[in-house]
C-alpha cells in the first residue's frame, strides 16, 4: 500500500452562508494522478484554492503527508511541497523562458540567501532538461509574453516540475488548447505520473481518458463518487448530476 | 559573454569615464551644477530600482530624499558659524536664538521644547548614518504594512503620494527644529578627516561622481543577482512567484527600502553641493519630476533612468536661461514626457536596447550569409 500524500479531511468554506465547499474528504496516494470532475460551479476550483492556501477555510483540516498545512500563507504551502497551476495561464512575461525557469528552480525563499549571482550547475541542467520536456529548448532565450497560447501553458507545467513539489494541482491544463497541443500536454502530464503526485481539473474528456486512474467527481460542493473511468461513468448518480444520459465519449 | 554584454559593460565604462573627465571641461559654476545633476542620476536610479523592476511606482520618493537631506543638514547647520554667535562656544542653530521665547537658555538642549533633538546631530557622522538609516527604516516599516496587505499598483502610488505630503506638512509646521518653509540654510561644509568639502572644488565633484559610479555599480549588480531575478518576476506576476514558494512581501520591502535608501544619500550628496535643506524637496512636483527623469530613460534600465535625470537637468538648465524658453520649457518637457510614454514605453534605454538588438542581429544574419556563401563555394569546388 502506498502511502498518502495529500489527506483533505471534511474540508469546507462558507461564503456568507454559500457553501461552495461542503465537508469534502479525499486522499490520494503518493504518485496517484486524481481528476477532479464537476460542472460549472460544482466547487474544484475552490478546492484548489483552498489547498494551495489562496482561499482560507473554515471547516476542516489538509495534510501533506503528516504536516498539518491547513490555512498556512501560499508562500509556505508551496515550499511545503504544493505546486499549482491556474486556470489563467501565469507565467513571468518579461523574462525569457529560460529565466522563468531559473525563477522556478530557487529553492530558498528569502532575500539574503539570493543575494548571489547565478543559480548554479545542478539548477542549470534542471532547466535544460525541463526545456526538452516541455519542447521550448528552441525557445529558451525568448520573452514569455511571445509565446503561443499553447506554449506558455507548457512553460506554466515546466515552471512547476523545475519547483519540483510533491503534489501538483493542475486546474484546466488544456484550456483553450488545439487537438495536437491537448495530446503533447497529456504527454508531459503523463511523463510527471510516478514522480509526482497530481490532481487535475478538467473538462476535456478525451484528455481525461488520456491521463485518468481515478476519478473524484464533485456536486455542489460534495463528493458524489469516485472510481476508475468505468465505474465513473457507469454511476447512475454522476450520469443525473453532471454527464447527461450520455455517458464520457 | 555574449555581445549584448559586452556592449552594456562598454557603455557603462564610456559613462564613467565620461563624469570623471567633466571636471576637464568645466568651470567652477559648471562643475557645482553637473554635481547636482549627478545627485539626481542617483534619484534616477532609485526610481527605476523601485518602478522599473519592483513594479512600483512610488509617486513619495521625495520623503527619502527630503529624509536624508534634513538629516545630514542638521550637522552641518551645527557646523556652520552661524551657528555659533555671540561667542558662545557651543552651537544652537541660528533660526532657533532668533525665535526663542524671551528668557529661554541659549543652549541646544533646552532652547525649546524639541530642540534636544538635534543633540546627537553635533556629530556629523550621527547625521550621516541617520540620512540613511531614517529613509530605510520608514520604507521598511511603510513596506511592511502596505505590501502585507497585498496592496499593489496605483493604490500603492496613492499612499506613497499622501505620505510625502504629509511629512511636508509636519516638517513646515515643525517650524522650531526645522526653520519651517525656509528650510535649513547658511549650512557648513562636509568634513572627512581634516579636509572640508567645498562645493564648488573639483574634489568635492570627484566626491559625488564616485557614489554616483558605486551606485550605479551596485544597482546594477544587485539586478543581476538571483534575488534581483526574482523581483522582476514578482513584477510580473506576484501570484505565480507567491505559488512557486517566494515571500513577496519580503522582496518589495526588500527593494524598496534599497530604493529609499539610494534615494536617502542622493539627498545628504544634494545638501553637500548645495548647502541647503527645504521642504520644496518634498513637494510632489518634484516626486513626480523624478518619475518623468526614469520613464524618459527608461525605467527598466538602471543607467537609462541615471542619464535622463542627468541629461533632462542639463537641458532644462540650458534652456530655461535663455529668453522667451524659460516657460516654454515646462510645455516641451511635458511634451516630450508625453511622446516619450505614447511612442516609447520603455524610455531611450528601451529604443536602444532595440537598435543594438537589431545591428547585432545583422551582425549575425550576415555573418551566417557569408558562411552560407562558402559552404556553397565549397560545394562548387
Amino acid at each position: 500500500m502506498a502511502q498518502t500524500a495529500l489527506t483533505i479531511d471534511g474540508l469546507g468554506v462558507d461564503f456568507g452562508g454559500f457553501k461552495a465547499v461542503d465537508g469534502v474528504t479525499l486522499t490520494v496516494e503518493d504518485g496517484e494522478l486524481r481528476v477532479l470532475l464537476g460542472a460549472n460551479g460544482a466547487g474544484k476550483t475552490t478546492l484548489m484554492d483552498l489547498v494551495s492556501g489562496k482561499t482560507k477555510s473554515t471547516q476542516g483540516r489538509v495534510f501533506l503527508h503528516d504536516t498539518d498545512i491547513t490555512n498556512w500563507e501560499e508562500h509556505k504551502i508551496a515550499r511545503a511541497g504544493i505546486g499549482r497551476k491556474f486556470q489563467i495561464p501565469s507565467v513571468f512575461k518579461d523574462l525569457t523562458v529560460r529565466e522563468n525557469l531559473k525563477v522556478a528552480s530557487c529553492r530558498n525563499p528569502g532575500v539574503l540567501p539570493n543575494l548571489r549571482f547565478g543559480f548554479g550547475k545542478q539548477a542549470n541542467r534542471d532547466v535544460d532538461q525541463v526545456l526538452e520536456l516541455i519542447g521550448l529548448a528552441e525557445a529558451a532565450n525568448r520573452l514569455a509574453a511571445y509565446l503561443s497560447h499553447g506554449q506558455t501553458q507548457w512553460l506554466e507545467l515546466g515552471l512547476l516540475i523545475t519547483q519540483n513539489p510533491k503534489v501538483i494541482l493542475l486546474d484546466e491544463p488544456t484550456a483553450g488548447m488545439t487537438q495536437a497541443e491537448t495530446h503533447k500536454t497529456s504527454e508531459i502530464v503523463n511523463s510527471l505520473k510516478g514522480k509526482h503526485t497530481l490532481i487535475v481539473v478538467e473538462h476535456d474528456m478525451a484528455f481525461v481518458r488520456e491521463i485518468a486512474e481515478r476519478i473524484t467527481v464533485l456536486h455542489l460542493g460534495q463528493v458524489l463518487a469516485e472510481g476508475s473511468v468505468e465505474q465513473i461513468e457507469t454511476d447512475p448518480k454522476v450520469r443525473a448530476a453532471y454527464l447527461g444520459s450520455k455517458g464520457i465519449s | 559573454m555574449s555581445d549584448k554584454r559586452r556592449f552594456e559593460i562598454a557603455i557603462y565604462l564610456a559613462f564613467f569615464a565620461l563624469i570623471m573627465c567633466a571636471p576637464l571641461l568645466l568651470d567652477p559654476f559648471w562643475l557645482n551644477r553637473i554635481a547636482k545633476y549627478l545627485v539626481f542620476g542617483m534619484l534616477g536610479i532609485a526610481v527605476a530600482l523601485s518602478w522599473g523592476y519592483a513594479g512600483i511606482l512610488n509617486l513619495g520618493q521625495g520623503l527619502f530624499f527630503g529624509a536624508g537631506a534634513y538629516m545630514i543638514a542638521m550637522s552641518l547647520k551645527l557646523a556652520s558659524p552661524t551657528s555659533l554667535q555671540q561667542g558662545s562656544d557651543k552651537p544652537v542653530p541660528d533660526f532657533m536664538l532668533w525665535n526663542a521665547e524671551p528668557g529661554a537658555p541659549t543652549e541646544l538642549c533646552c532652547i525649546n521644547k524639541a530642540s534636544f533633538l538635534w543633540l546627537p546631530f553635533q556629530n556629523q557622522w550621527f547625521g550621516v548614518a541617520m540620512g540613511l538609516l531614517v529613509p530605510i527604516v520608514i520604507a521598511t516599516v511603510i513596506g511592511v504594512i502596505v505590501f502585507r496587505k497585498r496592496i499593489s499598483g496605483v493604490f500603492v502610488s496613492i499612499i506613497t503620494l499622501a505620505l510625502v505630503l504629509l511629512v511636508r506638512l509636519v516638517v513646515i509646521d515643525a517650524q522650531p527644529i526645522t526653520n519651517g518653509f525656509n528650510g535649513l540654510t547658511d549650512l557648513g561644509w562636509f568634513k572627512v578627516g581634516g579636509f572640508e568639502f567645498d562645493p564648488y572644488i573639483v574634489p568635492t565633484y570627484y566626491f559625488v561622481a564616485i557614489a554616483l559610479c558605486l551606485v550605479l555599480a551596485g544597482a546594477r549588480l544587485l539586478i543581476e543577482t538571483r534575488a534581483g531575478l526574482i523581483l522582476q518576476a514578482i513584477r510580473d506576476d506576484q501570484n505565480r512567484a507567491r505559488y512557486l514558494g517566494f515571500d513577496v512581501p519580503l522582496y518589495q520591502t526588500f527593494f524598496f527600502a534599497v530604493s529609499a535608501g539610494i534615494a536617502g544619500l542622493a539627498g545628504m550628496f544634494y545638501v553637500v553641493v548645495s548647502e541647503f535643506a527645504s521642504p520644496t524637496f518634498m513637494d510632489l512636483t518634484f516626486s513626480i519630476t523624478m518619475v518623468v527623469w526614469a520613464a524618459v530613460g527608461g525605467r527598466s534600465s538602471i543607467l537609462g533612468a541615471c542619464i535622463g535625470a542627468i541629461v533632462i537637468n542639463m537641458i532644462s538648465a540650458t534652456v530655461s536661461e535663455t529668453q522667451g524658453f524659460a516657460e516654454a520649457w515646462k510645455v516641451i518637457i511635458g511634451l516630450i514626457f508625453v511622446l516619450v510614454v505614447l511612442y516609447l514605453p520603455r524610455g531611450f534605454a528601451g529604443l536602444a536596447h532595440d537598435m543594438l538588438d537589431s545591428f547585432l542581429g545583422h551582425r549575425k544574419a550576415a555573418s551566417s550569409h557569408t558562411a552560407e556563401v562558402s559552404d556553397a563555394s565549397q560545394l562548387a569546388e
